[in-house]
């Protein structure tokens, strides 16, 4: 039982995370309507990255391992400001789908500019009490790139 | 090796946790030999940073000794002494580029809290909670610092430990603040806070050139030393009106530069007060801006005003009338650690920025717990903690 509360917990953060992105309270976030699904699910979504277009001729592996179901667009960015290198999927995707998509734009863009991705683990840390709000926070952390408003 | 965890609101422990180790080509492994103790370790002590999990090695604020390479790093060896800043930077990205390290696009590892919290992700830093990467902290014996050539620093000879120490992050957060505010010779600058990051924001706007220079708090100590140490005139706001005071310096200008060292949990006197705390403590409001609207309303017309202080999302009545009607710059940042360090200890070198009065109190690693405590509650004269986690 206490397992599977804690288990629930840490699913909850990762959801409370998805959430985060689109939440309207008063006075907080924009005044814009809120785009259903469907349409998000669509939108083009991107980074730039501080590089010439050559660079990303060959899509970067992160983003080439999501195969035909994607499709890319690369453009110089504005300024001096690089590449802007965007994706969507062709057809319909599901959240699941759009966290992978962030978390390959974002390592993409890691790669081409810094050549390797951060890791984080195995880090120091003492004792990890298992709570409910600290699982909560573990979900959530661990939903952390895949989530966001890329 | 023995490090400070966070275990829950206003709870730390010294434990035994496993040592790091280079994880990335770019990365190096420290020996920590000095890790101080910073006002915004306070925030997530009190819970007002809800990103922290029971076991986080806490600190960013440190110097060490270089004792393990990763094979990508040029610039550093074994046996470097160096100090290193706080947020942790790529050196690649476009905001790196141009000299925004704070934020970075590349050394927050979990962008999604911050994307959500303020639309977008900042970088990460080192010791201070998940919502910016998760990186263990400096409260340690041992420590990996993820892009070293980038973050750290070689320390000349001729600078002391303790004067080193806080170019990491107190002098380089006001340094950022003074650069970024646009502090020019014959200004009249106001500061808010006492603390160290204060002292050294009113310190090197002297050395910029300000002609006057204001500190405002309230501990008698504090003020002594940004009186003795930064050159300073101070007011304690528990005791005058500080904008009164202010206008009654500057011909009934006010201040040309008004810089927050302070951040989200700022005392106020009387009513205003209360009523801060209260909202903070309803979650009505998660940041108590009383020295932020004081800045405002006290800057001169076409003024700038710095927020150096940490915040976390929301405040309420804040005087964004005042700001636009009275054409103020209105800016604020976290530390550009790499942008200003090297200038840093140069001024260290030769004398002109000493820090060392700050380490008022110099602790084992194992009495870390009580070093919060005095310098939380501002105790016997508490400034700084410092702790040495190999003797």
């Amino acid at each position: 039982m206490a397992n599977s509360l804690l288990s629930r917990a840490a699913d909850a953060g990762g959801a409370l995370l998805g959430r985060l992105q689109s939440v309207r309270l008063p006075g907080v976030g924009t005044a814009s309507a809120k785009d259903d699904p469907a349409t998000a699910a669509r939108r083009w979504r991107a980074v730039t990255v501080l590089a010439d277009p050559g660079r990303l001729t060959e899509l970067p592996a992160p983003l080439a391992a999501l195969g035909d179901r994607v499709e890319t667009r690369v453009i110089p960015a504005p300024g001096d400001k690089g590449t802007e290198l965007a994706a969507r999927y062709r057809g319909p995707a599901t959240d699941e789908d759009i966290g992978r998509l962030r978390q390959a734009l974002r390592e993409a863009k890691q790669l081409v500019e810094v050549g390797e991705v951060l890791r984080m683990d195995p880090r120091p840390h003492g004792e990890r009490a298992q709570t409910p709000g600290g699982r909560l926070l573990d979900g959530a952390v661990a939903a952390s790139r895949r989530e966001g408003v890329l | 090796m023995r490090a400070v965890t966070w275990t829950g609101i206003n709870q730390l422990s010294v434990e035994d946790v496993p040592e790091p180790q280079l994880l990335n080509d770019h990365d190096v492994i420290l020996k920590v030999t000095r890790t101080t103790t910073c006002g915004s370790d306070l925030h997530l002590l009190s819970g007002y940073i809800p990103f922290m999990r029971a076991g986080d090695v806490i600190g960013h604020e440190f110097m060490g000794e270089v004792v393990e390479v990763g094979k990508g790093v040029r610039d550093r060896r074994v046996g470097d002494r160096v100090v290193v800043a706080s947020f942790v930077s790529c050196g690649a990205c476009w905001y790196c580029h141009h000299e925004l390290y704070s934020l970075c696009d590349n050394s927050n590892p979990n962008p999604g809290i911050t994307e959500g919290l303020w639309g977008q992700a900042i970088g990460g830093c080192l010791g201070y909670s998940h919502a910016v990467g998760g990186y263990a902290g400096s409260h340690a014996e041992y420590m990996r610092v993820p892009f070293a050539d980038v973050g750290s620093f070689v320390v000349p000879d001729g600078v002391p430990d303790d004067r080193a120490l806080f170019a990491s992050d107190a002098a380089s957060t006001a340094f950022t603040g003074v650069d970024l505010a646009g502090v020019q010779p014959g200004d009249t600058v106001a500061v808010w806070g006492a603390g160290a990051v204060g002292q050294m924001a009113a310190r090197l706007s002297s050395i910029v050139g300000a002609e006057r220079v204001f500190v405002v708090d309230r501990f008698p100590e504090r003020l002594a030393q940004a009186r003795t140490h930064a050159g300073a005139e101070t007011i304690d706001y528990t005791t005058t009106d500080v904008a009164a005071e202010l206008r009654e310096h500057t011909g009934g200008r006010g201040p040309d530069v008004c810089i927050e060292a302070v951040g989200m949990e700022a005392h106020s006197p009387g009513p205003q007060g209360a009523y801060d705390a209260v909202k903070q403590q309803l979650r009505l409001q998660t940041d108590r801006p009383s020295a932020v609207r004081e800045a405002i309303m006290a800057c001169r017309k076409g003024g700038s005003v710095f927020t150096l202080g940490v915040f976390a999302a929301m405040v309420d009545k804040f005087p964004l009338g005042a700001v636009m009607n009275k054409g103020l710059t209105l800016r604020g940042a976290q530390v550009h650690g790499p942008r200003y360090i090297p200038r840093l200890l140069e001024l260290m070198d030769r004398g002109e920025l000493v820090t060392e009065h700050l380490a008022t109190h110099v602790l084992p690693l194992e009495e870390a717990p009580r070093g919060y405590e005095l310098f939380k509650e501002k105790a016997d004269g508490c400034v700084r903690a410092v702790f040495t986690p190999h003797g």
